[in-house]
């Protein structure tokens, strides 16, 4: 269908549109037109992506002598794949109407393990190592050497990309990275290489959000991002912890014995230059007497992790006289490396600011702050010169140098803690030194500051009034929006007490007990018996699930429970989870459905969608807090209250309840669909818990739901299924219209707008 | 019993090592001969079937040479070894039939009717070789083993086969043609539908105590070691390879189990300093690395909505060492003994897996190399198709169901809210001259009415082309009615005169004897209307039997209707109408085909109709 908001004719996709699909669009074009930042908030289920997408295809193509750029972050592979699948079907929309002007080109970014099609190079296990072999096979001086010596192995795919030169374009479309892959099968042509060219020339780019955040991968791949694009983060509610970790580092045993080893090795490989080549070595040096840390434009194949501090931090100035010297700089590693073998000996728990940090590795090793900063950009630059390819190698000793760099740039923000062990374990040795960030505002500063529009958008930013404060940014427009239910689809109970009416919950002094435990395996099976499909466990933490899973095993809850469905599990094995879940699906389509039990704040939480049959059921076992006695946290919320007052509490329960509302919030995806959640934890019934939650859940939360036993949650279940399996009416008869043709849109007021917000 | 004997050489021997003495055995209806080729030995049989209690045989494929064994009713027995599997088969399967043929007749003997009916079974027998039966000798042993297994089990099907077959109404193939479906279906259960494997089955493995001592015992059947092979693979390529050159059975268990309480005490420390004094026991310790190797090929057909791999391959936050790695949400490994450290849930997820599988084989337990090799080839599959329907999945997943228009058509969905009412409804409108209208239908034509309509409506159809309907609208409804008018009048009494209240009424006797002539009935009008139309001499002998027996059951119906108390008369002869209804019918229709047959016997000479 195709409307008119204000002065842009929006381009939809489908027949129908829902009500806040249409607000949302409203409030995203005032945004752009504002060029500001925007903070919007609305549930799962009701089509935000295709929403934002069509709006900003649009409102580029109404305004034609000012096109904007679309930089669509997601936070995994998979939502890339479906946001570049909602795209295509998008595109294919548009061009059947518009013709050949609504022609864009849309591309997915990946890592070379994603991308690449050269068989020997995806032989490797991991993301490091084929990132590894490839540049052994594509490397400048590798290319360089195999042209004088055909015998050299080199990428056939490279090769016949760079043969081609400026002709190695993508012709306009959209890509997923399936179709990347194909392309470059079916030319020849390096698909990772293809893709990172075509970046600064598509109309839109989907990848994931590090290629913004994260220093270390930004530096290379968005540099050349134009001021003029709209950046969106969708399922942004994890944000800031996405922000502190681009800028934690942590240090551990087996990284300083890495570290060892990469140091004496590349004193070998200069000894071996000194020998061989010393003009090499004095090349470099005379280039950093002239200032020159980066030897200008280098090769395509040649970049790597770039420097971990934020592009406005680092100094652009010559490299310190005393590093200069390949060995000098050898030399202050290895004192580095020594002062913090020298910290990781001891028995206490000890916290440091950065700044202490290094006036204490001033005063032990004698370094100063000035060449701390500076460690990265020397070690590149003396990767460079040594030729080495074997990056997957020497990760340990850029981890040093980046905790370095880091810790010599900033001064607030951050703390140094150092652990003789983890605090749940304390017999099992482990020593770790972590420079942690606390200030999730200091990784999204740069693209706040240099896009023109920036929308951090998921389904649950409640309260929607802390983002920017964590943030510190300013938005624009700042919504959130309830969702119009032809039925009521989504039927949210909270389970305070058990089949034998004692309280449950997963608090500290009450998780291990055994009458919390059963009760939490009768609630289950007895759901099992009455669901059909798919039904979805999410659990604190995978040693609580561990431990609840053993014992449901040992007092037979668990056999009687697989009577009814199969049960798959996630656990730390990326590889092992991905195939439980296949099973899980496979097992919904075809038979008696199956349970999974899950993490919050697992990856299975973080990204995969239970709609439809997959999941009619989710159950919240617990409130899942953060660790509360970690260090790391602690300091993040006291810096949290002195920076932001923000209290402790307040924090906790939010990101707690965060958590919960997306775990439970997976199980739906339109409003044809439909699903039930459990909170079974008695702490949800209060309300200063419960009213953190989103308020599409709040708002069908009803108050006879709130203090539930198994068995009247049971019944409740039952009702629930037999009226959702009835026929019904789609486009919400009578009274509010939940569904829009475009008639509908065209008479809208801006009454229906207003409705739509809180 | 086909062809009334059969004639075979085989060697008599008292033992089954004997030598035996050469010779030929003849089987008759109710005697067995043999005669050796030396004529004075002395081991001569001549012996009636009535005293064998039974046979034995050997099975084909076996080692042992074709024997029967035939055991006397007053003990001893006699073996006869066969020149080959083939004629062991043709006498077993003689002897088979012989045997229940003569224990038929000698349990009607005892009973009361058994003058009449010993009579009849011997008349029965000597008739039956007298007819042809095509396709009496492809019965195979096995179908013989069901039929008599589906004899035992059904007595109602007893009591019609003691009645007709052996009443010599019908023959045993006429008999059990009207029950192939019998046949078929349970032969058919028996190849096609596999029971999958439970899906608790990892907790079934569970030892039992004896309460005093630290000792547990394990019981093991095929069944369970089967499942154990399923989930782990390594521990079958470990059986295979170990079992029994390097180690017994038993001592192969005794480690498997050793190996499994390892891993369920946690302590995987214990676990390594184990594997590593013991390589063997190293086996089942380590981590399945053909699961492993399976689970990377896996990994590319997965959908990649779901793909968390890719995720890990692109994640650069996540570098060995960079970010936040002890925050308290993360979680704690012990990397060092991880490969001995296999959890619950890890074999929970396996099992899910093997059961969603299914039983991919269909090999006997027994044999565990068969296994290996039929579940290496179960295992590959085309990766092409996987492509395309991961496209297909993906691109359904993106779209939204209810924004845009339904894919197929609209539908009125059919509401019948009372089905009685709609069907009577329907059943007023078919009025009285309809139905006449359909008995005109049914009546049958002659064939050159026949072949002149077909004629008449080909000339037409070259004529005008296939413009016109091929059924005329008028005769389309006609037969709608027809045929709706059938379901609605059984619906309708099924409905209102609720019959089991009153065959529940009657007393026990008559009940019985009522629903016992009701199957007789059907059973027999069965075949009667399935010989039509008659074409050969052997289907006109076997309705002229049919007939003769339903004329039989006739009288019988009526002495039931005067035989119970006035009171339940008049519900009794509701019951009973039907059914002299059908029989009527049936006799009525004789009695035309039989003029008709004798008036057109002049002209078509050959017997056709």
């Amino acid at each position: 269908m195709k409307f008119q908001i204000e002065d842009v004719t929006v381009y939809f996709p489908y027949d129908h549109i829902y009500p806040e699909q249409y607000a949302y669009m409203v409030e995203l074009k005032r945004a752009l037109d504002a060029r500001g930042h925007c903070l919007l908030e609305m549930p799962t289920g009701t089509g935000k992506t295709i929403a934002l997408l069509s709006l900003i295809t649009s409102y580029t193509l109404s305004k034609p002598n000012n096109p904007v750029k679309l930089i669509y972050c997601t936070r995994t592979v998979h939502e890339m794949e479906k946001t570049l699948a909602e795209l295509k079907l998008l595109h294919a929309y548009q061009t059947t109407h518009i013709g050949d002007r609504a022609r864009i080109l849309a591309v997915g970014l990946s890592s070379r393990k994603n991308l690449c099609v050269n068989s020997r190079v995806l032989a490797a296990e991991n993301r490091d190592s084929v990132d590894a072999s490839c540049r052994r096979l594509t490397a400048s001086w590798v290319r360089a050497a195999a042209a004088a010596n055909p015998n050299l192995p080199t990428c056939e795919f490279f090769e016949e990309y760079e043969k081609a030169g400026s002709n190695a374009v993508l012709p306009p479309g959209v890509y997923t990275l399936q179709d990347l892959r194909a392309y470059g099968k079916e030319k020849g042509w390096c698909p990772y290489f293809l893709a990172r060219h075509m970046v600064q020339f598509a109309n839109v780019v989907v990848y994931s959000y590090q290629y913004l955040l994260d220093p270390k991968v930004a530096g290379y791949i968005s540099k050349e991002m134009q001021k003029e694009s709209v950046v969106v983060f969708d399922e942004a509610h994890n944000i800031d912890n996405v922000c502190i970790e681009a800028l934690s580092v942590s240090v551990r045993r087996q990284t300083l014995e890495g570290a060892r080893r990469n140091l004496s090795k590349m004193r070998q490989e200069i000894e071996k230059f000194k020998a061989t080549d010393a003009g090499r070595l004095r090349a470099e040096y005379n280039r950093l007497v002239e200032g020159l840390a980066q030897r200008g434009n280098l090769p395509f194949t040649d970049n790597w992790l770039s420097n971990p501090a934020l592009p406005d931090d680092i100094l652009k100035e010559a490299v310190p006289g005393n590093i200069r010297r390949a060995e000098h700089f050898l030399h202050v590693l290895r004192r580095l490396v020594q002062y913090l073998e020298g910290r990781l000996e001891t028995d206490n728990v000890e916290k440091e600011g950065p700044v202490g940090f290094v006036a204490s590795i001033n005063t032990h090793a004698g370094i100063d702050q000035k060449t701390l900063k500076f460690c990265y950009d020397r070690l590149h630059s003396l990767m460079l010169t040594l030729e080495i390819t074997d990056t997957d190698e020497f990760l340990h000793i850029q981890t040093i140098c980046d905790f370095a760099t880091l810790v010599g740039t900033y001064t607030r923000g951050f703390s140094i803690i150092i652990e003789p062990f983890d605090e749940r374990m304390p017999h099992i040795p482990d020593p770790v030194l972590q420079l942690s960030c606390h200030d999730a505002s200091l990784a999204i500063k740069p693209v706040f500051d240099r896009f023109q529009s920036v929308v951090i958008t998921s389904g649950t930013l409640s309260p929607i009034d802390l983002y920017p404060r964590l943030l510190n940014f300013h938005p624009v427009v700042s919504r959130s929006f309830t969702m119009s239910l032809t039925r009521d689809c989504i039927c949210p109970m909270v389970l305070t007490r058990g089949s034998d009416q004692l309280p449950v919950s997963t608090k500290f002094d009450m998780r291990s007990d055994l009458g919390v435990v059963r009760n939490y395996g009768r609630l289950l099976l007895e759901m099992a018996s009455v669901v059909p499909d798919g039904i979805v466990c999410f659990f604190v933490s995978y040693s609580y699930m561990d431990g609840i899973v053993n014992s449901w095993n040992e007092n037979g809850i668990l056999k009687e429970i697989m009577q009814h469905k199969l049960v798959f599990i996630e656990t730390q094995d990326v590889v092992e989870t991905t195939l439980a879940l296949d099973n899980y699906r496979k097992a919904c389509d075809c038979g008696r459905g199956a349970i999974f039990f899950s993490v919050a704040r697992g990856k299975v939480a973080e990204g995969i969608d239970f709609d439809r049959h997959y999941g009619r059921l989710v159950i919240m076992f617990g409130v899942p807090f953060q660790y509360t006695l970690s260090k790391i946290l602690l300091a993040r919320l006291e810096y949290l209250r002195d920076t932001f007052q923000i209290k402790e509490g307040d924090f906790l329960t939010f990101d707690a309840l965060r958590q919960a509302a997306q775990c439970v919030g997976r199980v739906i995806r339109s409003k044809a669909d439909y699903g039930m959640m459990i909170f079974a934890d008695k702490r949800y019934s209060r309300h200063d818990k419960r009213s953190k939650l989103p308020g599409w859940i709040l708002s069908h939360l009803r108050d006879a739901h709130l203090n539930l036993s198994t068995d009247m949650a049971l019944h409740i279940a039952r009702e629930f299924l037999r009226k959702m399996a009835q026929p019904y009416d789609k486009a919400g008869g009578s009274g509010r219209k939940t569904l829009l043709s475009q008639e509908d849109v065209e008479k809208m007021s801006d009454g229906i707008l207003n409705e739509m917000q809180y | 019993m086909a062809s009334g004997h059969v004639i075979k050489r085989a060697k008599y021997k008292t033992s089954p090592k004997g030598a035996g003495t050469p010779g030929v055995l003849k089987m008759t209806e109710n005697k067995i001969m043999f005669k050796p080729n030396d004529p004075t030995s002395a081991s001569k049989i001549d012996v009636e079937f009535r005293l064998i209690k039974g046979y034995k045989n050997t099975k084909e494929g076996s080692n042992n040479p074709p024997l029967l064994n035939l055991s006397l009713e007053q003990g001893g027995s006699y073996i006869f070894e066969f020149e080959n599997f083939l004629d062991l088969q043709v006498c077993r399967e003689f002897v088979g039939n012989a045997l229940t043929k003569s224990g038929d007749a000698a349990k009607a003997k005892s009973g009361d009717t058994a003058k009449a009916k010993s009579g009849e079974a011997v008349k029965a027998a000597s008739d039956r070789s007298t007819v042809t039966y095509p396709d009496e000798q492809l019965i195979s042993s096995a179908e013989m083993e069901l039929r008599i297994k589906l004899l035992r089990e059904n007595s109602e099907l007893q009591n019609l086969h003691k009645k007709f077959v052996l009443g010599n109404i019908l023959t045993e193939s006429e008999f059990w043609a009207t029950r192939k479906k019998l046949l078929d279906g349970d032969s058919g259960t028996k190849s096609k539908q596999r029971v999958g494997f439970k899906s608790s089955m990892i907790l079934d493995i569970k030892p039992m105590t004896d309460g005093r001592t630290n000792k547990v015992t394990f019981n093991l059947t095929p069944e369970i070691k089967y499942q154990i092979f399923a989930l782990k693979p390594a521990v079958h390529r470990a059986f295979l390879n170990h079992v029994p050159n390097k180690m017994t059975e038993k001592d192969f268990w005794t480690k498997y189990f050793r190996a499994e309480y390892l891993h369920s005490t946690k302590n995987a420390v214990a676990a390594a300093a184990e594997a590593a004094e013991d390589e063997e026991l190293a086996i089942f310790l380590k981590d399945d690395d053909i699961l492993a190797n399976a689970a990377r090929q896996k990994i590319r057909r997965v959908d990649p909505t779901l793909d968390m791999e890719a995720d890990q391959g692109d994640d650069y936050m996540h570098l060995p060492d960079h970010g936040i790695f002890r925050d308290g949400s993360k979680e704690i490994t012990d990397s060092q003994h991880e490969q001995f450290k296999r959890t619950f849930l890890q074999d929970l997820n396996r099992q899910g897996e093997v059961v969603l599988e299914g039983r991919t084989i269909d090999v006997e337990l027994e044999d565990p190399r068969t296994v290996a090799e039929a579940l290496a080839q179960s295992r590959q599959e085309s990766d092409e198709n996987a492509k395309q329907e991961r496209l297909d999945r993906i691109s359904r997943m993106t779209e939204m169901e209810d924004l845009q228009a339904p894919h197929d058509h609209p539908l009125a969905p059919l509401c019948i809210k009372d089905p009685r009412d709609y069907f009577d409804s329907q059943q007023l409108k078919t009025s009285d001259d309809t139905r006449a209208g359909s008995e005109q239908l049914r009546c049958s034509l002659s064939s050159e009415e026949a072949y002149g309509s077909l004629r008449g409506s080909i000339s037409e159809i070259k004529a005008m082309g296939l413009s016109d309907p091929v059924v005329r609208p008028e005769v389309a409804v006609m037969v709608l009615n027809g045929l709706t008018q059938n379901i609605s009048s059984t619906k309708f009494q099924l409905g209102k005169n609720a019959q089991e209240g009153i065959l529940n009424s009657l007393p026990n006797t008559t009940k019985e004897e009522l629903l016992h002539h009701w199957i007789s009935i059907q059973e027999l009008l069965r075949h009667f209307w399935s010989s039509y139309p008659i074409t050969t001499s052997y289907l006109y002998a076997k309705v002229s039997r049919v007939k003769d027996a339903m004329s039989k059951i006739y009288p019988q119906l009526e002495e039931i209707k005067e035989s119970v108390p006035s009171d339940l008369r008049q519900q009794v002869f509701l019951l009973v109408r039907p059914m002299h209804q059908a029989l009527d019918a049936a006799f009525q229709h004789y009695e035309a085909d039989l003029q008709k047959r004798s008036a057109k016997s002049g002209d078509k000479p050959n017997g056709y109709v």
